[in-house]
């Protein structure tokens, strides 16, 4: 058992269920999308990015590049969230929801991938 | 190294040729252009009109052609019509010509031939991959072709009959094998082969003419020094000039192969089975041994392959008869030479009865079959070698459930494969069939070992070079100072516990070669490692000397650590890996 791939896998995992949780319920209803879900999936998700730092396997540089850019979309969610509920005070209303859960939706589509890529690392390897 | 073949030369014939028509065109169109720009047109308002130059042109364009689009940009006045009546039948009939001269241009067999050289060597010039040069693409040249092609070797094959080149361009390999119909005896087609690239490794001479071969050779090692050089021969003439060429050449001859295969087989029961079976010979298998017996031998048809299996029978004292139409020659050992065609007759006269072992091996197919029924007919232990000479007879050959089959192409082919793909196999034989106690005990290990790992799934001999583009985790490792041991190369890289299924041969280490090596030898740079295993073992083996954290493991059990934080972590705790 190779225990830096248990960590790396548990982050990952993670990482892609908490954004589909976050990304579950009405589209644009922000009654339905918890603020702190996406704190949780972002954190989660830099923490699975941090790992990926110095593979130098193409498994591993293709792991690291589908966690940046669920990182680049989950940062620009909150970002637009923030932006919208403190600094122009339009608030949550349901457009500026669904471009918010569009960019969580992007997210979620490269967790996705990441998964699959290390689901069929592991079954390859063990051929 | 500019391209070997001209791309002037075609241009040039293309510009010849087409002078006359392009001319005719010209002044056809410029005549008709300027008729049409003089003539008065109808009147608009009372005033004449004439038309641009530009519309003449685009009128012309689709008259010419046939195209046809009518009168533009007015109602033309008759005395147009007149002229463009002119114009069409004339550049119609202009247009034919020159269409006509193209036509008869592209038949040209000459330009036909220069136009498909300048393709070949152009796609020559694109291969990166080393490759070889096939000279002849016969049934050797084919099956040799085969082969390389399930070991993923290019080959750039020159025959000079259309058909087999036709038949090349119809096979599914799996990489691409440029094939040229032209002579390869002649020195333009050589180094329009490749020749003079680096990445050339070996001209092969496979065709059916022992002179062409010879040419062949020589020419390839005059052209290029470094070049190997594989030719076949059968004639003893020939292979002595051939083997004073100079640098790495090689003479192959299938009835000296054989022989040595005979000899071995006769002094190791396993050899004749072990040595099929490495090259994939259909039906061929490690739990069945062929080994001919040592009593007395019928040899039928006495040329080429009677000659060598008397030789090596002679060898082991056994007692040979001789049927052969030709007159004896005082020189050879023969019990007694029968002169005559093989028939019931001379058999029964050669003592058939009670011969141990007969040799059908005349350069007739159809004469060899009958030979086997008859002797089969007067004693059915008989052990049997029979000669096929040619490749479509295969069916028959299968049928006739004989002890040993001679094909003397395929023999070469697989001959010359091994020179390629394994060149270390050579000094591996030669070792196990040495002539020193326990020798045979280590041939019966080895097949035991294959049989074990290998057993009923097809044998890849594999050549590993420990170089940089190659093992790039092993000469990273070496060049940090590590110890790298063959022994853990060969565990399993998903389970150390287990070990690959392979078995490894030789390694050749510098000058020196190490015959079934231990498995603490340890690897240096630019060894070259010859193994027989399955195509799994081979693929994980890759992927061991390739992958530094699938070494890692292999050699400590442990995990390397991948990412900067777990090496931290590792760092921290002192330990190895994860």
């Amino acid at each position: 058992m190779n225990l830096e791939k248990v960590i790396f896998g548990f982050f990952v995992v993670l990482a892609l269920t908490l954004n589909f949780g976050f990304f579950l319920g009405e589209f644009d209803n922000p009654e339905h999308h918890n603020e702190f879900e996406l704190f949780a999936v972002i954190v989660v998700n830099l923490i699975a990015t941090a790992l990926k730092f110095g593979d130098r396997s193409q498994i591993g540089a293709v792991l690291f590049a589908t966690s940046l850019v669920a990182d680049l979309e989950l940062l620009a969610a909150a970002g637009f969230w923030t932006f919208a509920v403190h600094i122009t005070g339009t608030g949550l209303t349901p457009e500026v929801m669904s471009s918010i859960m569009s960019l969580a939706g992007g997210a979620l589509l490269a967790n996705v991938i990441s998964t699959v890529i290390l689901v069929s690392e592991t079954l390859f390897n063990r051929l | 190294m500019a391209a070997v073949v001209d791309l002037s030369r075609i241009t040039f014939i293309v510009m010849r040729e087409m002078r006359s028509p392009l001319i005719a065109l010209l002044l056809v169109y410029s005549f008709s252009i300027l008729g049409m720009v003089f003539i008065p047109g109808i009147k608009v308002e009372g005033e004449t009109q004439y038309m641009s130059i530009f519309h003449a042109f685009y009128f012309m364009t689709y008259t010419a052609t046939t195209t046809g689009f009518g009168e533009y940009p007015l109602v033309f006045s008759n005395a147009q019509r007149f002229w463009a009546i002119i114009c069409l039948y004339a550049s119609v009939v202009t247009w034919f010509y020159a269409v006509g001269s193209i036509v008869r241009l592209l038949q040209n067999p000459f330009f036909v031939r220069a136009l498909s050289e300048w393709k070949f060597s152009r796609h020559v010039q694109r291969i990166q991959a080393p490759f070889v040069i096939i000279c002849g693409f016969g049934d050797t040249g084919s099956v040799l072709t085969r082969g390389l092609s399930d070991y993923g070797m290019r080959a750039v094959i020159i025959d000079s009959d259309e058909e087999r080149i036709k038949a090349l361009q119809l096979r599914n390999y799996t990489v691409a094998m440029q094939g040229f119909c032209g002579d390869a005896s002649v020195p333009k087609h050589l180094l329009e082969g490749g020749l003079r690239r680096t990445n050339c490794k070996a001209v092969i001479a496979t065709t059916n003419s022992e002179e062409v071969n010879l040419k062949i050779s020589a020419l390839a090692r005059l052209l290029n020094p470094k070049v190997g050089i594989i030719s076949m021969s059968k004639v003893e003439v020939f292979e002595e000039t051939l083997a004073t060429l100079g640098g790495e050449v090689h003479v192959v001859d299938p009835f000296k192969t054989f022989a040595k295969v005979l000899a071995a087989s006769m002094q190791n029961p396993g050899f004749y089975s072990f040595n099929n079976w490495l090259v994939r010979d259909r039906g061929a298998s490690l739990e069945r041994y062929i080994t001919p017996p040592k009593g007395k031998w019928v040899i039928c048809g006495y040329g080429r392959m009677g000659h060598e299996v008397n030789w090596v029978l002679n060898k082991y004292k056994i007692k040979t008869v001789v049927i052969d139409p030709h007159e004896p020659n005082k020189n050879d050992y023969v019990d007694k030479y029968i002169v005559g065609r093989t028939t019931a007759i001379t058999l029964a006269r050669a003592g058939i009865e009670d011969a141990a072992g007969i040799l059908s091996g005349t350069n007739d197919d159809g004469h060899n079959l009958g030979i086997l029924l008859n002797a089969r007919y007067f004693n059915t232990k008989l052990f049997t070698i029979v000669r096929q000479n040619r490749h479509e007879n295969e069916v028959a050959f299968r049928e006739t459930k004989v002890d040993m089959i001679m094909q003397p192409t395929l023999v070469a082919a697989r001959k010359i494969l091994f020179i390629l793909i394994a060149p270390l196999l050579k000094s591996f034989f030669r070792y196990l069939l040495d002539d020193k106690p326990g020798r045979k005990e280590e041939m019966e290990m080895v097949i035991n070992r294959l049989r074990e790992k290998v057993g009923d799934q097809v044998p890849h001999l594999v050549t590993i070079d420990f170089t940089r583009d190659k093992s790039k985790a092993v000469i990273d490792e070496l060049d940090a100072g590590e110890v790298i041991l063959l022994g853990d190369l060969t565990k399993d890289p998903r389970d150390r516990q287990r070990k690959l299924d392979l078995v490894v041969f030789v390694i050749k280490s510098g000058e020196m070669e190490i015959v079934l090596p231990p498995t603490n030898y340890e690897i240096q740079e630019n060894d070259q490692l010859l193994f027989c295993g399955t195509s799994l073992a081979h693929r994980l083996f890759n992927a061991t000397i390739n992958s530094e954290y699938k070494l890692f493991y292999v050699q400590k059990g442990v995990y390397k650590p991948r990412s900067h934080l777990a090496k931290w972590v590792v760092k921290k705790m002192n330990k190895v890996g994860v």
